[in-house]
C-alpha cells in the first residue's frame, strides 16, 4: 500500500496543475443536413459557446467600444444589417454587404464574398483590425481581455489557459466560431415541406418548379412548359449555396480589369476570377436585403429582375446566367418560393438568446 | 531508492504516451500517383485564359470541366481481383489557378498490371443515395445534383463562345450530363509494373475538344437548342457523352 502513495501523490500533483476542462457540447443537428465538420482543435463546449456569444454582441472588440459583430450581423435580420454596405467605426463605410450567418457552420469552404478566409476561426480575426470595421488592433483587444474581470476567467475555462501570456487572438476566433456554428436553422416552410409537414401554395410550388428547373425533368407534368430559373446550379439545398465563386453578370466588363470590385481575383491571383463572388446562402433570404456583394438590389423582386434579364456581358460571366423569360406571374412565384426559405423560429430563438447578452 | 523507482514508472509512462506513434510503414503497398490531365485538342486545358478554336469557326473559352470517376481500379496481370484505388472521385477544373492536372496518390500492392479501369459518372448504388448521408466535404456532397434530391450530374462542360467572331464571348454553353443509363465503364489495357523502385506515372487524359467534336462530327454549338443541355434534353447530349467516354486515354510513363 505504501508503494502506491507516491504514485497517487504524483498523479494528484499533475492533475492539480491542469486547468479544469471545458464541458463538451453536442449540438443537435437536423437529419436532413450532412453534419457540421468541427475542427479537431476547436470542438464546441458549453463554456466556449457562451464566451463566443458574449464576445459576438460586445462592442469591446472595437477600438472605441462602439462596434460589435452584431452591429453588422443583427439576429433579427438573420445576422445581416439591412444596409447596402456595412458601416463601421466612426461611420466609415465598409467595402461590401454584410452576409447572413444562418447555417454558416455548415459552410466548410472559404468565407467572405471573396473567400479570403479559410474557416470560421480565421474569418473571425479579420474585422477587429479592419479600419472600416472595428478599427482596432489585436494587441489592444488582447490587452483589454487580459484585464477584463469576466472575460479572462471565461477564456481560461473555455480554452484551458493557465497564464495571461497564453491568451492570443486565436482564442477569440475560436470562441466566435463556436457561437456561429450554433446558428442552425432547419424549420423554414421549405424545410417543413421537405419533411412532409407543410405544403407549398400553388404560387410557391410554381416558384419551386422554376427554381429547380423542373421543366427539365422527364416527368415535368404541369411544369413542362415553364421557364427554368437556373438558380439551383449554384444555390443548391440544403444550404442553398455551392460555396463557389461566379460572375453572375452584375456589371458589364469589356475587359476583365474593368470591374469596380475585383472580388475573388486578387485573392486567387488570377484576373480570370475578377468580378467573381462567392455564392451566398439563400437561407432566410427575405430578411437579408439589400442583396448582392454591394447591396445594389433592395428587394427580391429586383434580384429576380436581374436574373430574368440574363445579366451584363463579361467574358467570365457564368454561362448558366441566361435570359429566363419569366412572365409576371412566374416572377412573383419565384419570389414567393424564396420567401419560403425564412425560418421565423430560428430568428426568434437567436433574438431571444441575444437579448440575454449585455455589454460588459 | 524504492520510492525513486515508483516515481520513475509513471514518468516513463508519461514519456511513452507522448511519443510519436507514427510507426514505420511495414506494409508492402506502394504510393502510386494517378494524374488526371485535361486537354483541349491535345494541348493542356486552361480555364478562361486561352481562346480555343472550334471546327465550326467559333471560338471558345472554357469555364468549367468536371467529371465523376467511380471504382478506379488497377487490373493485376495474374488475373486476380482488381485493386480498388477509389470508390468515387470528382475531377474538376474550374479556375485558371487549377492548372490542367489533378493528381491523386493511392497505396497499391506492388506487382505487374495489365490495365486500369473506372466508371465514368456516379455508379448506380451511390447515385441513388441521399447526399446528406455523406460527410459535408465528401465529393458526393460537392453539390452536383440535378435537383434537391440525389441523382448526380456526372459531367459538366461549360464555356462561353464567340459565334460571330466579334471578340465577344457572349453565348453560354452548358452541357450537364448523366443518368444511370449513361454510366459507362472505361477500361484501358497496358502493361506496367509497380514496385518500390519502379513506379510508373499513370496519366488519365480527357480532352474537352474531343468530347464536343470528332473527325466526322462536330456538335453544332450555334444551334440555340444545343447550347444548354441539362435534364430533359439528355438525348441531345448523348453524343457528347459518348464522345467523352470514348476519348479517354491512359498514358503510362
Amino acid at each position: 500500500m505504501i508503494r502506491i502513495i507516491p504514485l497517487v501523490a504524483l498523479l494528484s500533483l499533475l492533475a492539480a496543475c491542469q486547468p479544469p476542462a471545458a464541458t463538451p457540447m453536442d449540438i443537435p443537428e437536423p437529419e436532413a443536413f450532412a453534419k457540421i465538420i468541427y475542427p479537431p482543435d476547436n470542438p464546441t463546449t458549453e463554456e466556449g459557446l457562451a464566451l463566443g456569444r458574449a464576445l459576438f454582441f460586445d462592442p469591446l472588440l472595437s477600438a472605441d467600444s462602439t462596434i460589435s459583430c452584431s452591429t453588422c450581423h443583427l439576429p433579427e435580420l438573420a445576422f445581416t444589417d439591412g444596409q447596402a454596405i456595412s458601416v463601421g467605426i466612426n461611420g466609415r463605410l465598409g467595402r461590401r454587404n454584410a452576409p447572413g450567418l444562418t447555417n454558416v457552420g455548415y459552410l466548410h469552404e472559404t468565407l467572405f464574398w471573396d473567400g479570403r478566409a479559410n474557416d470560421l476561426e480565421s474569418q473571425a480575426l479579420h474585422p477587429v483590425a479592419a479600419p472600416v470595421e472595428m478599427g482596432g488592433s489585436w494587441q489592444l483587444l488582447i490587452s483589454k481581455l487580459r484585464r477584463h474581470p469576466d472575460y479572462w476567467p471565461q477564456l481560461k475555462l473555455a480554452f484551458g489557459l493557465k497564464d495571461l501570456s497564453e491568451l492570443n487572438p486565436d482564442h477569440v476566433g475560436k470562441a466566435l466560431a463556436q457561437y456561429q456554428r450554433s446558428l442552425i436553422s432547419a424549420d423554414s416552410k421549405y424545410d417543413q415541406v421537405q419533411r412532409g409537414e407543410a405544403t407549398f401554395t400553388k404560387e410557391e410550388a410554381l416558384g419551386n418548379a422554376i427554381f429547380f428547373d423542373l421543366a427539365d425533368e422527364p416527368n415535368a407534368g404541369e411544369y413542362a412548359k415553364i421557364p427554368t430559373g437556373e438558380c439551383a446550379h449554384c444555390h443548391i439545398p440544403p444550404h442553398f449555396t455551392n460555396q463557389l465563386f461566379f460572375n453572375n453578370g452584375l456589371d458589364e466588363a469589356n475587359s476583365l480589369d474593368d470591374f469596380k470590385d475585383l472580388g475573388r481575383g486578387p485573392i486567387s491571383g488570377s484576373k480570370y476570377d475578377n468580378g467573381k463572388f462567392r455564392t451566398p446562402s439563400l437561407r432566410n433570404i427575405a430578411l437579408t436585403g439589400p442583396y448582392m456583394h454591394d447591396g445594389r438590389f433592395n428587394s427580391l423582386e429586383e434580384v429576380v429582375d436581374h436574373y430574368n434579364s440574363g445579366g451584363q456581358y463579361a467574358e467570365n460571366k457564368d454561362p448558366n446566367i441566361i435570359p429566363l423569360g419569366l412572365s409576371p406571374d412566374q416572377h412573383r412565384a419565384l419570389v414567393a418560393f424564396l420567401q419560403t426559405l425564412t425560418d421565423t423560429s430560428f430568428v426568434s430563438r437567436v433574438v431571444r438568446e441575444s437579448g440575454s447578452q449585455k455589454v460588459r | 531508492m524504492k520510492y525513486l523507482s515508483l516515481l520513475a514508472f509513471p514518468l516513463v509512462f508519461l514519456f511513452t504516451a507522448c511519443m510519436d506513434d507514427d510507426d514505420p510503414v511495414t506494409g508492402g503497398d506502394v504510393a502510386t500517383t494517378v494524374n488526371f490531365r485535361a486537354e483541349y485538342d491535345d494541348t493542356d486545358l486552361s480555364i478562361q485564359s486561352i481562346t480555343y478554336d472550334y471546327p465550326t469557326g467559333a471560338k471558345l473559352k472554357t469555364t468549367l470541366f468536371q467529371y465523376y470517376v467511380s471504382d478506379l481500379e488497377l487490373l493485376p496481370a495474374d488475373g486476380g481481383a482488381a485493386v480498388r484505388m477509389a470508390d468515387i472521385d470528382l475531377i474538376r477544373y474550374q479556375s485558371e489557378t487549377d492548372g490542367s492536372v489533378t493528381s491523386r496518390t493511392y497505396d497499391v500492392p506492388p506487382g505487374d498490371y495489365v490495365g486500369l479501369r473506372f466508371g465514368l459518372g456516379v455508379k448506380p448504388d451511390l447515385n441513388a443515395m441521399d447526399p446528406n448521408q455523406f460527410a459535408a466535404d465528401f465529393v458526393l456532397n460537392e453539390t452536383q445534383f440535378w435537383n434537391a434530391n440525389a441523382r448526380y450530374v456526372f459531367a459538366k462542360i461549360e464555356a462561353n463562345a464567340d459565334l460571330e467572331d466579334d471578340g465577344t464571348f457572349d453565348t453560354g454553353l452548358t452541357y450537364h450530363l448523366g443518368s444511370d443509363a449513361m454510366y459507362t465503364t472505361i477500361t484501358f489495357t497496358g502493361d506496367f509494373t509497380i514496385s518500390s523502385t519502379a513506379n510508373p506515372e499513370l496519366n488519365i487524359v480527357a480532352d474537352v475538344f474531343k468530347a464536343l467534336s470528332s473527325d466526322t462530327e462536330s456538335f453544332d454549338i450555334s444551334d440555340p437548342d444545343q447550347q444548354r443541355i441539362h435534364g430533359m434534353n439528355q438525348a441531345i447530349g448523348q453524343g457528347i457523352w459518348t464522345r467523352l467516354a470514348g476519348q479517354f486515354e491512359l498514358q503510362i510513363r
